[in-house]
């Protein structure tokens, strides 16, 4: 908590809507502006898709015919083994020593599905993502990830440059929610949809207000105790709210400089307007018919995470800085095929193929494109052998991710690996460039994201990834 | 670090052109390889390398180092030998060449000594490996943490915060006692506070506020399973949380309490109530994997009582501490013979109702293997593991000793209340079966005999639509429905279920339906949990034991649309009325239901599903619609009479047979068979309580068999009449009586064996097993290996234990602990800011029998226990030297507990029932026990409770404390913050209701601003009602200030 009462030292907290009296909230009053950026920025939002467990790369976004021609053959027998040259092999750090995956996978596996040029670009996307595909001359795709667990603590690590083995620490999205002001006082700035394991608390040391807030596509009932469960008019509950909002105030005087109280008080006003503004933000009755489909609402496997990236948009235009989406159910995440690989990964392509396009294309139309990141990433990629008879195993030496919009160039790839896919060659870099990458489009320095007390390493700040900016 | 591994990657030797430097090059290197056997621990061979000094000494006086001729060096041979056994480090890769390099070259050099290099700390000379000591205090009066504190606080020259006002102690001293906030009578009370105090410490609430506390980190966790199928902890495991209430109202010592729960069944195997401890490592409990469950076990025995992380030894020796793989499976070897079972209860005899978790020593002569790497599918064949505590603290471990049980432990079929209560239900059953009989036979002198009914096909009478009922939900409509249950919500032209419930929400049909009919529904499953399921139920009755239906169910594994019927209360899914549908969450359907007779036709989306017929029907009951595990939104519904004309699809399936009505012959059948069951029970406990005596046993089982014999066929020959038109249970009769014949010759012939009597019920090892497998006497000795593991931990030797418990009672009442890592005491663990203190305190504890009761005396009537927590007038130096109040200057302020603030709201209200115990409940809006009181389990957990922190099953040392709009939310709207409000606005008779009600919720009087803001809500919100025509809008107003102020900060806050 301290953390927190430093940054209240420093005047940074009011920035949001903290410091506007709750009156000319409840009456709607103008509020609310972009207030801490430390330089021009590109976007104002993220929306963050993480496909849970690991996509692999080679079957995606970063084609390696090579393992066609050496199917089968041991990568120890190919003039490729130097890749497992044991200091080559060292970066990744084991949590479970000898677990059953995160092996090495010596017999080359071909590619599971075939590959097409898309766009202007001629960028090759593979069969698998068609819809996405059609969109890459919007997309830098990042074929030179690499991170260093080789187990599913990669996914915490994905978001927070921090190795399972080390202590927690708050998450890209809970520095986005620290560093910017929000957008919109009647909306979390900080929001999260799907499945979650792992780490499910994102503010960590920044403190609990900067946790996501989790949301359920129901515009019924999108989060808990929406409304009233009893005899209460809006009248008198805004009468309610006023008061204790004054009331806390008042009890500044006694208590001054308490982080938890300002925090509470913050929470209040927040959870008065969210009562009224995220159920219509998650009703979609005012879309059309032409955008539901765009988004996948027509077929059963699309219309899930359609929904979400639909509702992603939404919270865009109202401008919500950071939506968080992870796809992929099961405590290791759907996507992790240590078997059965192109039965599993094509089928779970196919869930988000569509939506993630539409999602593009929508944004496109709309103009909100240029000021909105989307982030598409997963934990690791997986091994350029083979694991038992059909499936491959987590490999976080190589893998790609994507990113577009918000001041990303597109039709563009970055970054190589090796003729296999097995390292990283051309530009490697650490996940936290992701995080870098879109700090600075956010108008964020990086290196500026840091409270008394937590010093945070070179690794945690990351560096921007120039190349693909427009 | 990033950079680092680029080189790596890249292979560029990283060694400056100067000479090398023994620190720089070289230690680390060892370090990192070997000084795990070379080092401080372990010295294999007699070779210490963690110092040049060392290195330079050799093993046991043979040097290992040829100063300046490293071609010479024993070090430098085994570090390069081609030779596997030979070669150092043994596992792992040879040090890499730069590396062996350095090392040649240093050598070469002299092998020159930095000056103070210090040789690896002693790991067993971390701070908590020592015997925690009194402290002498300086100066001879006050409560030793204030002494300790302050003296801390005088060196440095910080200064404290003075005393919090009365009223806020009051509440604060309530809270963390009895988890309840005082009332107004209670707050203006002006005796002193040691008595105040002793007297809290003596209220039952005092144990049920801190056995949660000690629930969360002893892992309370309610069972969780498939149906009825057992997966995870044990039914009825409230036993074990009733002890721990128990306990520690009656101020066990710790170390008792420990040893209970880790070997009750040696310590006291008799003693039904010390058993119940057991539950601590019931809890543990998992069908699917035994290494899951032990390692359970082992990691969380650690955590809890002595602070270690064992678990981190599961794969390889633990990384920090002096904690070895083979110590882990040495741990391990103390848990494997043992396993759970359910023991009768006196009263209880059916396991589901009612039992004791509790356990026992079942493999005694289990062998338990090193994993190879944590797996258990390569366990180390070469050697058993012999139980045992970590090497390293094992100078004081007492020995291991058998220990001899008694037959009432392991043959629990011979317990008094056992038999007595078995035969209490037998010749209960006789009784019931005589009342029936002479109800029979009344019935049966007024009035003929029964013909049974011939199943005649329906004649479809001619009928005209005259019954039709139509409603689209627009609103509520309690003249056409019965709304049952509070989640009903009628809006957006709609009837939403918003809450899963099982049943006891619905929509009743008021009219009465004809009983040819048929309905249109459209609606939407919209949520909830498992079945996922929307009923249409017919015909039920006023008992509702009796009904027809149909439901849709979006279960994930088998989404359905399905014909099922309830018979007697007991349901059936016939699987020919089964059809799989894809159900989903979200999508309306509209479903159409025609029902002629017994003939039962379903449509979905138009399209036809199913034809059915049912048993039988009871046109007279009532027409349901509800959800089942889930919400639904019922968009609008037609109900009209079925006309004659409309063609049915026939059904394929069999009739099924039910069972006649009851007859005098019948009943007469069922008294005998009860009468012969409790002859059989008599005979078998007379056998079982022979046992021991050759002869008379050898009788007595004779006279066992034979009435068992008889009691089957009798069990027989009633079923047979009972069921006569079910063909499956007339055969089963057949086959029981066949079989009685079979055992009645035997025992005829002197060759008979009597059933034993299953009076316990072991849970299930694996999935592949059945309960008839097991025997029903358990092994007469315990392998005393939990006990001794259990006077280890409770050992005043042991450094660890009480220093841990004071660390959670001191986390718990200050809000911050005195060693961070509370569940971690290793090495990585630094010396706290105020060690002397713990020390102090853990010494004290142990002193005094392990008292708790006399630690929370020492904490709570302390000076430190009882300041402001504001910093306001803070001494500046003090505020900016000690901005994290390592020195307790002040107090710190907490979030109460999420059970905390629901027991607080009722508490308030008047409406919490203090009842103390008893089976856990359903969470839910209506209850009023206390919190603890509810499932808390994988699946189960209570909504507001989560808002609020509630406890991680699995693991919580520690609650977290997050402040987000989600808990405003609650409390703005929950019915339970809405209606407690009302409740304690009613309760509040005084002409200051605003100060009495401040002071009540927040402990404190208002100042004037407060009190302005508060008389002019009471104001604005009575006209507000006023305006609106609510009634009594005076009070309406008060509900309102009530309301705010619960949702003040400092109400959630203890100050």
């Amino acid at each position: 908590m301290m953390d927190l009462n430093r940054r209240l030292f420093l005047g940074r907290a009011g920035l949001g809507f903290g410091s506007l009296a709750l009156g000319s909230m409840l009456r709607g009053g103008e509020s609310g502006v972009n207030g801490l950026a430390h330089f021009a920025p590109k976007a104002k939002s993220v929306i963050w898709l993480f496909m849970r467990g690991g996509v692999s790369h080679m079957e995606s976004f970063d084609p390696k015919p090579m393992l066609n021609q050496l199917a089968g053959k041991s990568i120890g027998e190919t003039r490729f083994k130097y890749v497992q040259d044991r200091d080559r092999l060292k970066k990744v750090r084991v949590v479970v020593v000898n677990d059953a995956n995160g092996q090495q996978r010596n017999k080359l596996y071909p590619l599971q599905v075939g590959y097409k040029k898309y766009g202007q670009s001629g960028i090759e996307v593979s069969d698998w993502f068609p819809h996405i595909g059609g969109c890459i001359d919007d997309i830098a795709v990042i074929r030179s990830m690499w991170t260093t667990d080789d187990n599913h603590g990669a996914q915490v690590q994905f978001h927070s440059g921090r190795h399972m083995l080390d202590p927690r620490v708050p998450t890209i999205g809970a520095w986005v929610n620290w560093g910017l002001g929000t957008l919109n006082d009647n909306l979390p700035q900080f929001i999260g949809m799907g499945p979650r394991y792992f780490d499910r608390s994102d503010g960590h040391y920044l403190g609990p207000a900067y946790d996501e807030v989790k949301l359920k596509i129901d515009p019924r009932n999108p989060l808990d105790y929406a409304k009233p469960e009893g005899d209460l008019t809006g009248e008198e509950q805004r009468l309610g709210f006023g008061l204790v909002n004054r009331l806390n105030r008042l009890s500044q005087g006694r208590y001054p400089n308490d982080a938890k109280l300002e925090a509470r008080i913050k929470s209040y006003e927040l959870a008065y307007r969210m009562q009224t503004s995220v159920p219509g933000v998650v009703n979609f009755d005012a879309e059309s018919e032409a955008t539901k489909k765009l988004y996948g609402f027509g077929q059963n496997q699309t219309r899930s995470f359609g929904q979400q990236l639909l509702a992603a948009r939404r919270f865009v235009e109202r401008g919500v800085r950071f939506i968080q989406i992870m796809h992929g159910a099961g405590a290791a995440g759907a996507w992790d095929q240590h078997s059965n690989l192109k039965a599993k990964h094509s089928e779970l392509a196919m869930q988000v193929d569509r939506p993630v396009a539409g999602l593009l294309k929508d944004l496109k139309t709309r103009g909100l494109l240029d000021e909105t990141l989307v982030v598409f990433a997963t934990e690791f990629g997986r091994t350029p052998g083979s694991q038992g008879a059909n499936g491959r195993d987590h490999h976080p030496y190589g893998f790609s991710v994507w990113m577009a919009g918000g001041g990303i160039r597109g039709g563009v790839t970055h970054g190589t690996t090796d003729e296999i896919g097995f390292h990283t060659e051309e530009h490697p870099h650490y996940v936290t460039d992701v995080h870098a990458t879109l700090l600075h489009q956010l108008g964020l320095e990086p290196e500026r994201m840091e409270v008394p007390a937590h010093k945070r390493l070179e690794m945690d700040f990351g560096h921007v990834i120039k190349d693909i900016l427009a | 670090m990033k950079h680092l591994l680029f080189i790596a990657v890249l292979g560029v030797a990283t060694f400056s052109a100067s000479a090398v430097d023994y620190l720089r090059d070289i230690k680390p290197v060892l370090k990192a390889r070997c000084y795990a056997c070379h080092g401080a621990l372990k010295q294999k061979a007699g070779l210490r390398v963690d110092s040049a000094a060392n290195l330079r000494k050799g093993a046991k006086g043979e040097d290992v180092l040829a100063i300046g001729k490293p071609a010479e060096s024993e070090l430098l041979a085994r570090l390069t030998s081609k030779d596997a056994g030979e070669r150092m480090p043994p596992e792992g890769a040879p040090l890499k060449p730069a590396e062996i390099a350095a090392i040649r070259e240093w050598i070469a050099d002299g092998a020159p000594v930095p000056a103070n290099e210090s040789a690896e700390a002693d790991p067993r000379a971390h701070w908590a490996f020592q015997i925690p000591q009194l402290v002498p205090l300086p100066g001879s009066s006050g409560n030793p943490i204030d002494v300790l504190l302050e003296d801390y606080r005088s060196t440095r020259g910080f200064k404290a915060q003075p005393l919090a006002e009365r009223t806020i102690r009051l509440r604060r001293l309530y809270l963390d006692l009895i988890g309840l906030p005082p009332t107004r009578a209670q707050l203006a009370d002006t005796r002193p506070w040691e008595v105040i105090v002793d007297e809290l410490l003596k209220r039952p609430q005092h144990g049920e506020r801190w056995a949660r506390h000690w629930m969360d980190i002893w892992r309370y966790t309610d069972w969780y399973g498939l149906g009825a199928q057992l997966r995870n902890s044990q039914k009825h495991i409230w036993h074990w949380r009733d002890w721990i209430v128990e306990s520690l109202n009656a101020d066990k010592g710790y170390d008792r309490m420990i040893q209970e729960m880790l070997a009750a069944d040696e310590l006291a195997p008799t003693d039904l109530k010390a058993l119940r401890a057991t539950g601590f490592l019931a809890r543990n409990y998992y069908l699917f994997n035994r290494t899951t469950w032990l390692d359970a076990t082992i990691e969380h025995t650690g955590k809890a009582f002595v602070g270690l992380t064992l678990n981190c030894a599961k794969c390889h020796d633990h990384k920090y501490d002096p904690i070895t793989h083979e110590d882990y499976y040495r741990f391990r070897a103390i848990f494997e013979p043992h396993q759970v079972r359910l023991d009768p209860m006196p009263g209880v005899t059916d396991f589901e109702k009612g039992g004791l978790p509790r356990v026992f020593d079942n493999h005694l002569d289990i062998t338990t293997r090193l994993h190879l790497r944590g797996d258990p599918k390569t366990p180390d064949t070469n050697r058993v593991m012999r139980a045992g505590v970590p090497a390293v603290l094992a100078g004081f471990a007492p020995k291991i000793q058998p220990v001899k049980l008694p037959a009432y432990a392991f043959a629990p079929a011979g317990r008094d209340y056992v038999q007595r209560d078995r035969l209490a239900t037998a010749k209960s059953a006789v009784a019931t079966a005589k009342q029936e009989l002479a109800k029979a036979k009344q019935l049966a002198a007024k009035a003929p005999p029964e013909k049974p009914k011939q199943p005649t096909e329906p004649k479809p009478k001619p009928t005209v639509p005259k019954f039709s009922v139509h409603d689209d939900f627009s609103k509520r409509n309690d003249k056409l429905w019965e709304v049952v249950g509070t989640g009903w919500k009628f809006e957006k032209g709609a009837a939403l279920q918003t809450t899963a419930t099982r049943e006891t929400e619905r929509l009743a049909l008021r009219q009465k339906l004809p009983r040819d009919f048929e309905l249109t529904c459209r609606y939407t499953h919209t949520g909830g949990s498992l079945y996922r399921s929307v009923t249409f139920r017919f015909d039920v009755s006023a008992d509702r034991k009796y009904a027809n239906y149909v439901y849709t169910s979006a279960h994930a594994p088998g989404p359905k649309l399905h014909v099922a019927y309830t018979r007697g209360g007991t349901s059936t899914y016939p699987a020919d009325g089964l059809v799989s549908q894809p159900i989903e969450i979200g999508k309306p359907y509209t479903l159409r239901l025609a029902v002629r007779d017994r003939l039962v036709n379903v449509w979905l989306n138009g399209k036809f599903q199913i034809a059915y017929t049912l048993p039988d029907r009871r046109p007279d009951g009532r027409l349901e619609l509800s959800g089942f595990d889930a919400t639904v939104a019922f968009d609008n519904i037609q109900i009209k009479s079925l006309p004659a004309d409309v063609k049915l699809a026939e059904a394929k399936n069999a009739v099924p047979e039910m069972k006649p009505a009851s007859s005098v012959e019948i009943i007469e059948a069922k008294l005998a068979a009860a009468k012969a069951k409790v002859a059989s029970l008599e005979t078998m406990f007379a056998a079982e309580n022979a046992r021991g005596d050759t002869i008379a046993f050898q009788k007595a089982t004779q006279a066992a068999a034979r009435a068992e014999a008889l009691a089957l066929k009798a069990a027989g020959e009633y079923e047979l009449k009972a069921f006569v038109k079910d063909g499956k249970k007339v055969n089963a009769a057949r086959a029981k009586i066949a079989n009685g014949d079979k055992k009645l010759t035997a025992a005829d012939q002197g060759k008979g064996n009597f059933t034993p009597l299953r009076a316990a019920k072991k849970a299930l090892e694996t999935p592949a097993h059945n309960e008839g497998q097991y025997p029903t006497v358990y092994p007469d000795t315990s392998t005393g290996r939990r006990t001794a593991l259990a006077q280890w931990i409770t050992s005043p030797k042991n450094p660890l234990t009480a220093r841990v418990a004071v660390n959670h009672v001191w986390l718990r009442h200050f809000g911050e602990p005195l060693v961070e890592s509370v569940d971690d005491f290793g090495l990585r663990s630094k010396p706290p800011a105020q060690q002397l203190l713990l020390d102090h305190l853990a010494a004290d504890f142990m002193a005094n029998g392990w008292s708790f009761r006399r630690l929370h005396r020492l904490m709570v009537t302390s000076q430190t226990y009882q300041r402001r927590t504001t910093t306001a007038g803070a001494d500046a130096k003090t505020l900016a030297a000690d901005p994290n109040n390592h020195s307790y200057w002040r107090m710190n302020t907490r979030r109460m507990e999420a059970q905390v603030v629901r027991d607080s709201l009722l508490h308030l209200a008047g409406v919490l029932d203090p009842q103390l115990g008893g089976p856990s409940l359903n969470p839910g809006d209506g209850v009023r026990r206390r919190s603890l009181y509810f499932k808390h389990s994988r699946d189960q957990q209570d909504k507001l409770l989560k808002m609020f922190n509630d406890a991680d099953h699995l693991q919580c040392y520690r609650r977290t404390e997050s402040i987000v709009p989600q808990q405003a939310l609650a409390l703005a709207n929950s019915k339970l913050a809405i209606e407690m409000a009302g409740l304690i606005a009613g309760k509040i008779e005084a002409d200051d209701f605003v100060g009495a009600t401040y002071k009540l919720l927040l402990g404190r009087q208002p100042d004037a601003d407060e009190r302005r803001e508060c008389e002019a809500a009471l104001a604005e919100l009575e006209q507000v009602a006023t305006t609106a025509k609510k009634a009594n809008p005076a009070q309406r107003a008060r509900r309102g200030l009530v309301h705010a102020l619960l949702n003040h900060n400092d109400f959630v806050s203890v100050r």
